[in-house]
């Protein structure tokens, strides 16, 4: 018994050295989902596989990917972010406050930065401090941070965003546009964090055995306050990115962000118990779930069926999942 | 003749698990009316003895009887209907119910055809069945508001219930306070006078000679006699528990007369009082005792796992008060955990980076992790230390228990700490992995580290151990060191009596 299990671990590490360092056997399997889904789109409708369409599903993909990069940090971690929709609004508008305030540009970005950061810094430490559960705080912070947003704005929008701000945003770098670019620059700078530093590898051993970790002086407060933390802020970069698409900061945006980001998560092999999770996953998981989306809306699918196609596709994604898993 | 008078006649059973022979032709018989201790150090197999009498286990060899008559119940619910009923250490009820719904759990009265429960008729069928043993307990109220004397009264009347004969306490007294066990022990004088016999299990030796007619004594899973307690000392009890052959394996000591650890007055406020000891350079100190006599808690106190309430912790002459385990382990404090899979490994992620943990900033430069250079560490320390197979980017989840042991251990050589603690260091592990674990431990001395072993096995905690202190009931009981150090002696300390407990009560505000 012991033999057969030996020759499967040596078998997935033969076949991990013949991909490429940052890809591991899981996330393989998610790039294959994804080319499955690219190919039956092409075949379907000539103009899903054009440039301009593949820039458009990334740019649509960003603020997803955004949010859910966060969000695995914190299910790796062994919790879950619900409240990072009403963190992203919150931040838009202080954000938008401050810039039609006419503070500079470079402080109300950083002032809505840090108001995301504040909405996990609240969460983390209601977690780590009081022994909360990470549901349930996360669950509470929705409704409070939604509410604050509409209270401050009295429920409208805050218009007059800079048109500076609002070219940046909707500008390109060498044709890639500008979402794209920041998200995959914090893509980048989140995988060094999970691999290669040695607080990736307090997040990964927090989830895998909290008890564990502590016993071997992993600072687990510290680590699980810091990923909520990381998840407010990429919440109000992706706030920002929306902002400045729209030119308004909405204090009802980013309604239902969460299950999205935790989709995402989810199909790129994140587990919801903890432990396990990667950036390049989750990238993928947010990139299948935007091109499903826009592949069904070019073929005119009704937004129901769209809706229903995305359950089926977490579904059966979970479904390969555990029975890959199952043999490892 | 014998088959008349007994009420249960155990004949031969024979239990094996995996690599250990649990119980092995064990026989003994229980009298009408009869209260019987079951006595054995830990692992003798008096659980397993339960469980088999109860029918949580199938034994391999063997039969029970029960007033003469072969039974082969199939499962507990068979067991309960021959007339054997169990009371668990850990009781066994469902919080939010109430009592008499706890009582009749799993075969309610019916009313309606069988459609609904007859809640007023269980109340007052359990009103007469708890008359008779303690009228205080309300049938009516939440089990969890009651007492832990009370709540095992009512595991005693669900067993009356069932028109039990024989009735199994496995540590009945573990949390009673010693009132509340003089009610216990009345009602036992009770039950047995109406001719119900009961096994009692118990370390607890003034209890079994209060309580016990006679008592079947196990060791190493085999029967070794059955006494009469009128006619036998607690001494003599103790001695044929204990009386294995000692291992000839010579044992060389490295201590030096340096302290690097003084422990005094540490306590918790629940479990642990007192506690008082110096540990030295090069030493291995064991740390016997039963389970439940508060080693395990010592240890995580001295490494920062749970918080001290009073006392005071030295190392090399500095004091500490440790929030954390991190604080402990820079400190120089590494703890080798008893629940491996628990408090000790994180399963998904390789050797190398559950070796890593307490020490990343060492594998790190800049903020980034030096891979290669920790792969290349973890491996010659594996190496060493012959981990099988040797392949430390392997997730820890996939090795064999021993395996994992040793990259426990490494942890805390990577992290050089200076004082290790290990708890249970070969439980769970095959007897190859074992003396490796014990060669490691004798060559960590060696090189001067300071070592704490807490083993509930005596040949153990004799072939590593410089000196041996003993816990009971949450206190250090004593320590023994050079030829003082025996089995009797260690025994004799861990096993609280009824004498040396009130000598040490009266002895205490001294």
């Amino acid at each position: 018994m012991t033999n057969t299990s030996d020759t499967k671990a040596n078998e997935a590490e033969g076949r991990r050295s013949f991909l490429p360092a940052f890809i591991n056997l899981r996330d393989a399997g998610t790039l294959f989902g994804l080319a499955l889904i690219l190919i039956v789109f092409a075949v379907l409708n000539p103009v899903f596989m054009t440039a301009p369409n593949v820039l458009n599903i990334l740019q649509q993909s960003s603020i997803n990917a955004c949010i859910a990069l966060g969000m695995t940090f914190v299910i790796i971690s062994g919790g879950i972010d619900l409240s990072v929709g009403p963190a992203a609004a919150i931040s838009a508008v202080a954000g938008a406050a401050l810039m039609t305030a006419g503070v500079p540009l470079p402080v109300a970005l950083l002032g809505a930065m840090g108001t995301g950061m504040l909405c996990g810094l609240f969460n983390g430490c209601l977690i780590a401090f009081a022994g909360l559960q990470p549901f349930i705080v996360t669950l509470g912070g929705l409704s409070l941070y939604r509410a604050l947003a509409l209270i401050f704005t009295g429920g409208n929008p805050i218009f007059g965003i800079p048109t500076e701000f609002r070219a940046f945003i909707n500008g390109d770098l060498l044709g890639v546009p500008v979402p794209v670019v920041i998200v995959g620059l914090i893509a980048l700078l989140l995988w060094i964090v999970l691999n290669r530093t040695p607080f990736g590898e307090y997040i990964l051993a927090v989830g895998g055995n909290q008890e564990a970790a502590r016993i071997a002086g992993v600072p687990v407060a510290r680590t699980r306050i810091t990923v909520y933390v990381m998840s407010g802020g990429l919440a109000a970069v992706a706030a920002l990115i929306l902002m400045g698409r729209l030119g308004a900061a909405d204090p009802t945006m980013g309604n239902l962000w969460e299950l999205d980001a935790i989709a995402a998560a989810a199909i790129g092999g994140a587990s919801l118990m903890g432990g396990k999770g990667s950036v390049v996953g989750t990238l993928l998981g947010a990139v299948i779930l935007g091109s499903l989306r826009n592949g069904l809306t070019l073929m005119n699918v009704q937004a129901f069926y769209q809706l229903l196609a995305t359950g089926i596709i977490i579904i059966v994604a979970m479904l390969i999942d555990r029975a890959t898993r199952g043999r490892a | 003749m014998a088959t008349d008078i007994n009420r249960l006649a155990v004949d031969g059973i024979s239990k094996g698990f995996p690599g250990v022979k649990a119980l092995e032709d064990v026989s003994f018989q229980v009298r009408p009316g009869e209260v019987h201790g079951l006595l054995g150090e830990n692992g003798a197999g008096k659980s397993t003895m339960l469980n088999v009498l109860a029918a949580v286990l199938k034994p391999d060899a063997g039969g029970i009887r029960i007033d003469g008559e072969t039974v082969r119940p199939g499962s507990p619910k068979d067991a309960r209907a021959a007339g054997i009923a169990m009371i668990h250490q850990e009781l066994q009820h469902v919080p939010g119910l109430s009592v008499a719904q706890n009582i009749f759990l799993g075969r309610p009265l019916k009313m309606a055809g069988g459609l609904l429960v007859n809640r007023r008729a269980q109340e007052t069928r359990a009103r007469s069945i708890l008359a008779d043993l303690d009228p205080s307990i309300d049938p009516g109220r939440p089990i969890h508001e009651l007492k832990v004397a009370q709540q095992q009264i009512v595991e005693i009347a669900r067993a009356l219930l069932d028109d039990a004969k024989i009735i199994a306490m496995d540590e009945p007294t573990s949390s009673l306070t010693p009132s509340e066990f003089d009610n216990l022990a009345a009602l036992i004088r009770k039950l047995s006078a109406q001719g119900v016999s009961i096994i009692y299990v118990s370390h607890k030796m003034d209890e079994v000679f209060q309580v016990c007619q006679r008592a079947t004594i196990l060791r190493d899973g085999r029967f070794v006699a059955t006494v009469d307690l009128t006619e036998t000392s607690e001494d003599e009890v103790i001695a044929s528990m204990v009386g294995r052959e000692i291992q000839a394996e010579q044992h060389v000591s490295h201590a030096e007369a340096e302290t690097v650890l003084r422990v005094e007055g540490l306590g918790d406020g629940r479990m642990i009082r007192d506690a008082s000891f110096e540990l030295h350079k090069g030493e291995v100190l064991g740390l016997a005792g039963l389970v439940g006599s508060g080693r395990t808690e010592l240890m995580r106190l001295i490494a920062g796992i749970d918080r001290a309430t009073e006392g005071s912790i030295e190392i090399r002459g500095s004091e500490h008060s440790f929030r954390s385990p991190r604080e402990a382990i820079s400190a120089g404090i590494g703890l080798v955990p008893e629940e491996r899979k628990k408090d000790g490994i994180v399963r998904d992620r390789s050797v190398a980076s559950n070796i890593a943990l307490p020490c990343m900033n060492r594998f790190s430069s800049a903020g980034l992790i030096r891979r290669a250079h920790l792969r290349r560490e973890a491996t010659e320390l594996m190496q060493q230390m012959n981990l099988r197979p040797p392949n430390v980017d392997r997730a820890i989840g996939q090795f064999s228990g021993g395996n994992q042991q040793k990259a426990i251990i490494g942890r805390w050589l990577a992290a050089d700490v200076d004082i290790l603690l290990f708890d249970e260091p070969t439980r769970g592990i095959d007897i190859g992995a074992k003396s490796e674990i014990y060669d490691l431990i004798e060559r960590l001395a060696a090189q001067g580290k300071s070592i704490i072993v807490v083993s509930s096995e005596l040949p153990e905690i004799l072939r590593l151990s410089d000196r041996v202190m003993v816990m009971r009931e949450g206190e250090i009981a004593g320590v023994l060191s050079g030829c003082d150090v025996d089995e009797g002696r260690i025994a004799a300390l861990a096993i609280p009596k009824s004498k040396s407990r009130s000598s040490q009560r009266t002895a205490e505000p001294a």
